[in-house]
């Protein structure tokens, strides 16, 4: 896989992996994608360790991204793990090259 | 005869290898420490069951028995060797603070594993100074206590919280409180979890070290606590601060590390308190047996129906010991070998504590009959263990907590790692064994691979069958791998909504066969990797055939009945052990009484 270096496919990348993650969160927290504000805490969602350790399986499996079982205590909400998404995401695809 | 295992004696010793040279030095403090406290049966030991009574009922700590732990040198065991004490590995630990919990409970949580708790924390994210601090302070044979984070569903221990906002000066002001601390009031270095940042999340909360007694009294108040029914003679007290001013150097750890210190921490204090809660039960196994010898020999208890159930109650409580020793000798021993996978095996090991644990206790009391409520004399020491040892699962360590950390776990095993992870080393299975050195950096709160499971299935796939108690573990271990495959299909058919927010009963389930699992594949672990002959009993197929039976009847398999031979070996080894004072445990180890 080729990491995005134009703005525009980084744009792309971002949207996708938002896409991607409100699709998991609404199944665990059982609630609609769009009621999840990517700018308020997950917790608040009443999102817990189980569903923090089963997102972490998850972008293992998508992405082949090995994250720290803390990932959600650093990135608590929506934003902060698409710029995490971002930045990490791309540097598998440069790993396996 | 009794399985003694080898050990070699003082003139080998000088020529031994390092490894075998520490070991010898191991079995020696807990000889000397055993012979120290004495026979507890006798009434006339100041540190026998008649005193350590006397103290609970009137709900002091028992004086005699710290007193002889300062003369022994106990706190050293809480230290690691690189600050000038005697902890490199859990395993020892362990072993040294069994022939306090033997005798009294409660002299072995206020006098150790208070200090233990709050100075591993000390040692896992202190600074140097604060490390080299709290070792010179130990050392000299002070406390520490230790007040923990507030969790949704609390009990007192970890009841309410203390906030801490930064001072405009600098360092931190406290308000709120803590109302259960045990030994508060005489320790010189307080371990204090408080919330450094009010939004949710596990990021908020922060670790702070601090001496109590420097506390500014104006700011700062002890609030004496009441009596609890168990650990009648600990010290708790809470503490209620009112904008008292702490110094910035008194962080442990950087800000918002709080709950990542204590979900490290926990993994140590689970396993080091949960194994070590077994030597109460080893004490309660001898009290009924010791009952029913003085009281079978008197000529009335003829009738042999009671016999055979009294022999029954007693071999199934060595059993227990024996399966849940098992998972504690791997539990402390993952600790050192693979610290990444501890979390679950420690917590299964906790949550199998009152499990098997307080339940064997009840189980005995069918032995004692109406000597059950004798709260005096060697008999007595029964019922203060049964009011005990339930104690031990409260704080952060409830079975609730222990299922919390394994269910989020329980998908990603099932999914990358059960039937596929590479064996276990044997040496998680070998109870004197030499450990690596601990490094707790490597604990990790999750990692999704399990090596314990991995050695159910390649110990039951070897099983040569050499004996009808052979064939019958064989048996035996074949069920308990289907029963892991079916454990294995049915985490994977949970629906996402089943498995996360809120969580299923269905998942609280498998959480509990999945422990019993564990348990199997210790006791296969330890059964297959103790046949070179140190340990005849060890070797024998007949306890963890007995040990299998029960789990699979647990899990609700059904099973043959064991061979008959199989019972009269572990109820020859039950009265043998008793005669030649023998502990009830994998180790084997002598004791007074």
């Amino acid at each position: 896989m080729t990491a995005p270096t134009t703005r525009h496919s980084a744009v792309l990348a971002d949207n996708l992996h938002r896409g991607w993650l409100l699709d998991r969160l609404a199944l665990y927290l059982n609630r609609p994608a769009d009621s999840i504000d990517p700018t308020v805490p997950l917790a608040e969602f009443g999102m817990d360790s189980v569903a923090a350790l089963s997102l972490c399986g998850d972008l293992e499996d998508q992405f082949g991204l090995y994250v720290e079982p803390t990932l959600l205590w650093d990135h608590p909400t929506v934003e902060s793990l698409v710029g995490y998404m971002a930045v990490e995401i791309p540097r598998v695809g440069e790993d396996n090259r | 005869m009794v399985t003694r295992p080898a050990t070699g004696g003082p003139a080998a010793l000088a020529e031994a290898p390092a490894p075998q040279q520490r070991e010898a030095a191991v079995q020696a403090r807990v000889a000397e420490l055993e012979a120290l406290l004495g026979d507890p049966t006798d009434p006339g030991n100041p540190c026998g069951y008649h005193a350590v009574l006397n103290a609970d009922r009137a709900a002091v700590p028992f004086t005699r028995g710290e007193a002889l732990l300062d003369d022994f040198g106990m706190n050293r065991e809480f230290v690691p060797s690189r600050l000038g004490g005697r902890l490199d590995s859990i395993d020892t630990l362990v072993r040294v603070m069994r022939p306090v919990f033997r005798r009294d409970v409660g002299l072995g949580m206020s006098y150790g594993m208070m200090s233990y708790m709050a100075a591993s924390d000390v040692w896992m994210a202190g600074s140097d100074e604060q490390q080299e601090w709290l070792a010179g302070s130990m050392l000299r044979g002070a406390k520490a206590a230790i007040a923990q984070h507030e969790t949704a569903h609390s009990n007192q221990l970890v009841r309410s919280q203390v906030a801490a906002r930064r001072a405009d000066g600098g360092g931190f002001l406290l308000s709120g409180g803590k109302p259960v601390i045990n030994n508060l009031a005489r320790s010189e270095a307080l371990v204090l979890f408080c919330r450094t940042d009010p939004a949710p999340g596990s990021r908020s909360h922060s670790v702070l070290l601090l001496n109590p007694g420097e506390l500014p009294v104006d700011r700062s108040r002890i609030v004496p606590h009441q009596m609890p029914v168990g650990l009648r003679g600990n010290a708790f007290a809470g503490l209620e601060f009112d904008d008292c001013p702490v110094p910035e150097s008194a962080l442990l750890g950087p800000v918002g590390s709080g709950i990542e210190t204590a979900l490290r921490s926990f993994q140590i204090s689970r396993t080091v308190i949960a194994a070590t809660a077994l030597a109460a039960v080893d004490t309660s196994l001898r009290t009924a047996v010791r009952f029913d010898h003085e009281h079978r020999g008197g000529g009335w208890a003829g009738a042999r129906s009671d016999a055979q159930r009294t022999d029954a109650a007693a071999t199934g409580a060595f059993v227990n010991l024996l399966l849940y020793d098992s998972l504690a000798l791997v539990a402390m021993r993952a600790i050192h070998l693979l610290p990444t996978q501890t979390s679950v095996y420690s917590a299964a090991l906790k949550y199998l504590l009152p499990r098997i644990l307080t339940e064997t206790m009840y189980d005995l009391s069918i032995v004692l009959g109406a000597g059950f409520y004798t709260r005096e004399g060697t008999l007595g020491i029964f019922q203060k263990h049964v009011r005990d040892v339930p104690v031990l699962s409260l704080g952060h360590a409830g079975s609730v907590a222990c299922q919390a950390t394994v269910i989020p776990q329980l998908h990603r095993l099932a999914r990358q790692s059960w039937f596929v992870e590479d064996d276990a080393p044997a040496g998680l299975f070998r109870p004197r064994a030499e450990l690596p050195p601990l490094h707790t950096e490597s604990l990790s709160l999750a990692c999704g691979r399990d090596s314990l499971s991995a050695s159910l299935l390649s110990v039951a796939a070897a099983i040569p069958g050499r004996s009808p108690v052979e064939k019958a573990l064989r048996g035996l271990a074949g069920q308990l791998v289907e029963e892991f495959r079916d454990l294995r299909d049915r985490v994977l058919a949970l629906e996402p909504a089943d498995r996360t927010t809120p969580v299923g009963p269905a998942s609280f389930a498998l959480m509990d066969r999945y422990a019993l699992l564990l348990a199997a594949s210790a006791v296969l672990g330890v059964w297959r990797h103790n046949q070179d002959g140190s340990d005849p009993f060890l070797a024998d197929p007949a306890w963890a055939a007995a040990a299998l039976h029960r789990i699979a009847r647990r899990l609700g398999a059904k099973v043959p009945d064991l061979p008959g031979e199989c019972e009269t070996r572990l109820r020859h080894e039950v009265h043998v052990r008793f005669s030649a004072q023998r502990s009830y445990d994998l180790y084997n180890t002598p004791i007074p009484g």
